[in-house]
């Protein structure tokens, strides 16, 4: 399937080919490797001295109290906090291999690359269903019409909405429900194809049902996708995710496997956290 | 930072507090059942024997009221790391108690049936079993309450030597049977009791296990020759480490 535009290469297959008898599993690279991150926004030292490696495919959370820095740091892995005055940042933020904050490097590209969920759903309240997905595809130039068809419903049934939109493509996106909206958006992420998805708390204004759908869409969804989670919701990140960082004041306390962290984290304030000791 | 030393939800606690409280309340009838079991046998005391026998539905209704207020912790407030790991030790502990007072009451049954016979002198032989397993189930709660690695991991070894125990003794009292087979049936319930004797030491095995989960979040069961002897050799490195964080140091912090 085509991809709309890529300024960095895309990353070639990991290691040498094994023998037919006995494939190797390929070996999981970084889809980003973050060393020495620092974050400002004027005076406000939001994220200090990160360093971490987020593999490829697996499902990494953030968790950590109001303030953080974890939508900071979600942000800095697609140049979204570049749009808030007066943020600065140094260190290092590599993408698959390629310096994501290199001279060359377009953001806007580096946003399709690298798709964002928000916490509240927001569709194009001005668009149909079918143009809520495709608008990014369109945006890029893409007018072919069968291409767009194809690639709208493959991601609704990516997103796990079809069955429920497949009749009222023409509906307003906002017509849908809150759990609905949210998947729209994720459908329309999803669209253009990123190689990584970061979620910025994205059930969290939705109801039980609706959170177990998207959570099950993450867990779908990370079969082929990078996916970075910022989550206030300890039992979520416990469910849904392979890794997870405790940030707290805007530094790492423990980054682990998550089945680790939450039955024997290595921090003592971690524990104190995920246990609901301070917060 | 904030105290850390209690949760944000007081009833977290206090829901963490009622199951170790019946916790500890079971444990203490049911050292309180081994014991008595033991002074059924020596003191040829009857109604001791169903006092013992009695006992048992409190310790039986304690074990239904832990696993409910654990599974009704676990459904209110999805405890992890260290509370997860105490609260499915203590469902699991429960569970193993009942076990031993179970034991305890096989005792109380034979021996009510050994003292309507003649005394038995060899009645004696079981005396460093039943001090050998009263020591280790005072031990393993010692060191569950005081959250002692070391005490808790020098229990499975001992369980061992209490198996050499019911091994000698068995030996002994068939030896004797041949020589007194009028009294076969007796020797046979003695035999039985060091039996129970000795799965009373395994529950406690187990116990001691499910002790160093929760405090260390290792598994030592079924480690054969591989089984640490100590904190450190379960711990290495990270045994300082885990005192210091008991003690509340963070290297975060």
């Amino acid at each position: 399937m085509e991809r709309t535009q890529d300024i960095i290469p895309l990353p070639k297959p990991a290691g040498p080919s094994a023998p037919p008898e006995t494939p190797a599993p390929p070996a999981l690279r970084n889809a980003f490797e973050v060393a020495n991150l620092d974050v400002w926004y004027g005076q406000k030292h939001a994220v200090q001295g990160i360093t971490l490696n987020v593999p490829e495919r697996t499902i990494t959370a953030i968790i950590g109290p109001s303030g953080c820095g974890k939508s900071t740091f979600l942000r800095c892995l697609n140049r979204m906090h570049e749009l808030v005055p007066r943020s600065r940042m140094t260190g290092s933020i590599l993408f698959f291999g390629e310096d994501l904050y290199a001279a060359q490097i377009d953001p806007a590209v580096i946003r399709r690359r690298i798709g964002m969920v928000f916490q509240k759903s927001n569709p194009f309240p001005t668009m149909s269903i079918a143009e809520n997905v495709t608008v990014g595809l369109r945006l890029n130039g893409i007018r072919n019409r069968a291409f767009l068809r194809d690639r709208m419903e493959q991601s609704l049934r990516m997103a796990a909405l079809w069955d429920e939109v497949k009749d009222d493509l023409g509906k307003p996106g906002v017509s849908l429900s809150g759990g609905q909206q949210q998947r729209l958006c994720i459908a329309r992420a999803i669209a253009t194809q990123p190689e990584v998805l970061l979620m910025d708390e994205p059930a969290s204004a939705l109801d039980p049902i609706a959170t177990m759908k998207v959570e099950e869409l993450i867990h779908q969804l990370s079969r082929d996708y990078t996916i970075v989670i910022v989550t206030h919701n300890m039992q979520q990140a416990s469910r849904v995710s392979d890794k997870t960082a405790f940030l707290y004041l805007g530094r790492l306390v423990e980054f682990n496997d998550t089945d680790q962290l939450f039955t024997r984290p290595r921090e003592k304030q971690t524990e104190d956290y995920i246990s609901g000791r301070f917060g | 930072m904030a105290d850390t030393s209690r949760h944000i939800l007081g009833s977290y606690d206090a829901a963490l507090s009622a199951l170790q409280n019946d916790l500890l309340m079971m444990a203490s009838l049911c050292e309180r059942n081994l014991r008595n079991s033991l002074g059924c046998l020596l003191q040829r005391d009857e109604d001791l024997c169903n006092v013992t026998i009695a006992d048992d539905e409190e310790i039986d209704q304690l074990e239904k009221q832990v696993d409910k207020n654990g599974i009704d912790l676990l459904r209110r407030f999805q405890p992890v790391a260290t509370d997860l790991r105490h609260v499915v030790a203590a469902m699991k502990l429960a569970g193993n108690l009942e076990r031993i007072a179970d034991q305890a009451v096989n005792i109380a049954r034979k021996a009510r049936k050994l003292n309507r016979a003649p005394l038995l002198p060899e009645v004696h032989f079981l005396d460093p079993m039943y001090r050998e397993v009263t020591s280790m189930l005072s031990d393993v709660l010692r060191a569950y309450t005081e959250n002692s690695i070391d005490l808790a991991i020098s229990i499975p070894a001992r369980d061992k030597t209490l198996d050499a125990m019911n091994h000698e003794i068995t030996e002994n009292l068939t030896v004797q049977m041949t020589k007194f087979p009028e009294r076969i049936t007796e020797y046979l319930d003695l035999i039985f009791i060091a039996r129970h004797l000795e799965r009373a030491g395994d529950h406690v095995k187990n116990i001691a296990e499910d002790v160093v989960f929760a405090i260390a979040a290792e598994d030592i069961r079924h480690m054969g020759a591989q089984r640490p002897g100590s904190a450190a050799d379960l711990l290495g490195e990270k045994a300082g480490e885990a005192e210091a964080w008991k003690a509340g140091d963070s290297v975060a912090s």
